[in-house]
């Protein structure tokens, strides 16, 4: 059995522990806008919104990997080209994240594994090591959400520094790390000890959760794994090719989706200026073209395809893990009612 | 750690013109030497235009300059072709895995190239050539669009001295003698034992489908028939996902693949 070390904080604490980290860090927070809720960086405790119910508008990932990144700058000189590694910039960044869910806490272990491997992304990797991780599980379940099959909520067992469950007037704070134990041992006068009561509660809130997630039907994930290695010709695919925008919006809203394009921004001198990633979508026909004009994915069933193969199958083999975290997001973003639930159940069908 | 998105500068050294449209480019490390495999790629930056993936086309033995063959196609590759004799580029690599090289020694190998795909296969037969004596029965299958969209024209010619060099193009013109049609022609000109034969190709998807269909007829296993896929690899390290076949990384787990991997492939390579 694993041991848990657990506190409680006060709601009345909150802001002021929030106070106290801006001191010592940069925090990002949910934060309402137009009533949307948006993780962002903040500068006062008041901007910060942990009562919000289900998931962002957008995942946690542009914190790690952001839409437009610049990895080297570069000047051509007389004595030659001299380049200016960017990552470097991030040696000293301290950052905290607060009021992530559990299912964009596990999307971080999945980019790990996507960027710690046999090559290591120095620029994720040091806004990740960089980043201590304050979740906050869910209270209730949105539409859409299905964590619960995903292995990634409503509750989580690791990758946060500390975990907060809103108990009413005060929240459970269980301890996930070292960095989490000192956050709270430095503050421990804003926290009080937790009772095992608190603890019942917050078991009887994730299963509420979990069973109100359960109420719409997700396939065993093996059977969905299976399924699609047999089914990939199948007519299925050119039903969802047809409607299918090729927007690329499920790609950007979704907290796993990481493809990126390269390429370089001079300055008007032209003889300098930087090298940018910017994110890229698997749906878009210049994904898979190659110098000449051919383009792999061409028709739209494959560019569909792809993204559900790559989340489901492929990363499966890839990563050992599959790399969707069930937060809904692409479904409730899709304009024209994509549902990868709906797929999944309909390719375990056939 | 070192960053591996950095590139490394490099110096051009030399341009040779292939064809009309088509140069070879020999660079050298600003720092430190360069060694490959047969079969791998590099990132070439050319600044304020980007990268894009190369193959190296030099032998591998060369350790202090390499090359690579490059036709003029898009936005970098024009900017490159602008770029002389002590221009500099960065270069980061040799990424991903080439040709089974020693796993072929002792065995004959039939190389099939078409049009640019030869250039991959150039670092391979200037290995052989190296080491001649390590390998049995040399063939290589090559065919162009047409006479003037022969690369490696000089090295064909002295090739020839040493292995078995079969030519055909496209569209032929008056002075012309050799043979006319798709590289497949050329399988009725040659004898092999696929038992003693190890295959390695590259060249358009279309031109690897029928050739690695000619092959498996004439009887080669799926361990003897090797392809090299032409993907936009953007980062050459697994991550950006263009290249991606089936959920397979071309940069990083090729783009060198056995027949009997892409054959299990759900998603068509070629």
């Amino acid at each position: 059995m694993k041991i848990i070390e657990v506190r409680s904080l006060p709601k009345d604490f909150t802001e002021e522990f929030i106070g106290r980290l801006l001191e010592n860090f940069q925090v990002i927070a949910p934060v309402r806008r137009d009533g949307r809720i948006f993780y962002e960086r903040i500068a006062d405790p008041h901007e910060v919104d942990l009562e919000y119910t289900g998931r962002s508008q957008l995942p946690p990932k542009r914190f790690f990997l952001p839409e437009k990144e610049v990895l080297f700058t570069y000047e051509i000189t007389t004595e030659g080209i001299l380049i200016y590694d960017r990552s470097e910039e991030l040696e000293g960044l301290k950052r905290i994240f607060i009021g992530i869910r559990p299912c964009d806490i596990h999307s971080l272990k999945i980019l790990d594994k996507i960027f710690f491997g046999k090559f290591h992304d120095p620029y994720y990797g040091l806004r990740r090591k960089n980043t201590l991780i304050l979740g906050l599980t869910c209270n209730e379940a949105l539409e859409y959400c299905f964590c619960a099959y995903m292995g990634s909520g409503p509750s989580i067992e690791n990758g946060f520094d500390l975990l907060l469950t809103d108990l009413g007037d005060h929240y459970l704070v269980e301890i996930g790390s070292d960095k989490g134990k000192k956050l709270v041992y430095h503050n421990i006068d804003l926290f009080r000890s937790a009772s095992f009561e608190d603890l019942k509660e917050r078991r009887r809130i994730l299963s509420q959760v979990e069973s109100d997630i359960k109420k719409e039907p997700f396939p065993d994930l093996n059977r969905l794994y299976e399924a699609l290695l047999k089914n990939f010709r199948a007519d299925m695919w050119n039903k969802y090719g047809e409607v299918c925008l090729a927007c690329g919006k499920c790609n950007f809203v979704c907290p796993t989706c990481v493809c990126f394009d390269v390429h370089d921004d001079p300055n008007l001198d032209l003889k300098s200026g930087k090298r940018v990633r910017v994110w890229d979508s698997c749906h878009f026909i210049s994904f898979t073209r190659v110098a000449g004009g051919l383009v792999f994915r061409k028709e739209r069933p494959s560019r569909v395809k792809q993204r559900v193969y790559h989340k489901y199958c492929y990363s499966v083999d890839e990563i050992g893990m599959f790399s969707c975290v069930g937060c809904g997001r692409c479904i409730e973003t899709c304009p024209v009612n994509i549902n990868i639930m709906k797929i999944a159940r309909e390719v375990t069908s056939l | 750690m070192s960053n591996p998105y950095i590139p490394s500068i490099a110096i051009i050294q030399e341009v040779r013109e292939e064809t009309p449209d088509i140069r070879t480019f020999r660079l050298k490390l600003k720092e430190g030497e360069f060694t490959f495999t047969p079969g791998q790629f590099i990132e070439l930056s050319v600044f304020g235009y980007g990268e894009a993936p190369f193959s190296v086309t030099s032998s591998p033995l060369d350790r202090e300059f390499f090359e690579i063959t490059v036709r003029k196609m898009g936005i970098l590759t024009s900017a490159l072709f602008k770029l002389g004799e002590g221009a500099m580029v960065g270069v980061r690599g040799p990424f991903g895995r080439g040709w089974p090289i020693e796993e072929m020694k002792g065995m004959n190998v039939l190389m099939i190239g078409g049009g640019i795909g030869i250039a991959p296969l150039k670092p391979v037969i200037e290995y052989i050539l190296a080491n001649r004596k390590e390998y049995g029965e040399v063939i290589l299958l090559y065919g162009a669009r047409t006479p003037s969209d022969i690369v490696y024209k000089r090295e064909l010619e002295e090739w020839k001295n040493t292995i078995d060099v079969h030519l055909t193009v496209d569209r032929g013109d008056e002075k012309w003698k050799g043979r006319v049609g798709v590289v497949t022609v050329l399988f009725d000109e040659i004898e092999v034992d696929p038992k003693e034969t190890y295959s390695i190709q590259c060249g358009p998807p279309i031109m690897m489908h029928f050739v690695t269909k000619k092959l498996v007829e004439l009887g080669f296993g799926g361990d003897r028939i090797f392809l090299s896929l032409e993907r936009l690899m953007k980062c050459g390290m697994g991550f950006c996902g263009h290249c991606t076949v089936s959920g397979r990384y071309v940069c990083k787990e090729g783009p060198v693949f056995s027949y009997s991997e892409i054959k299990n492939f759900i998603e068509t390579a070629i």
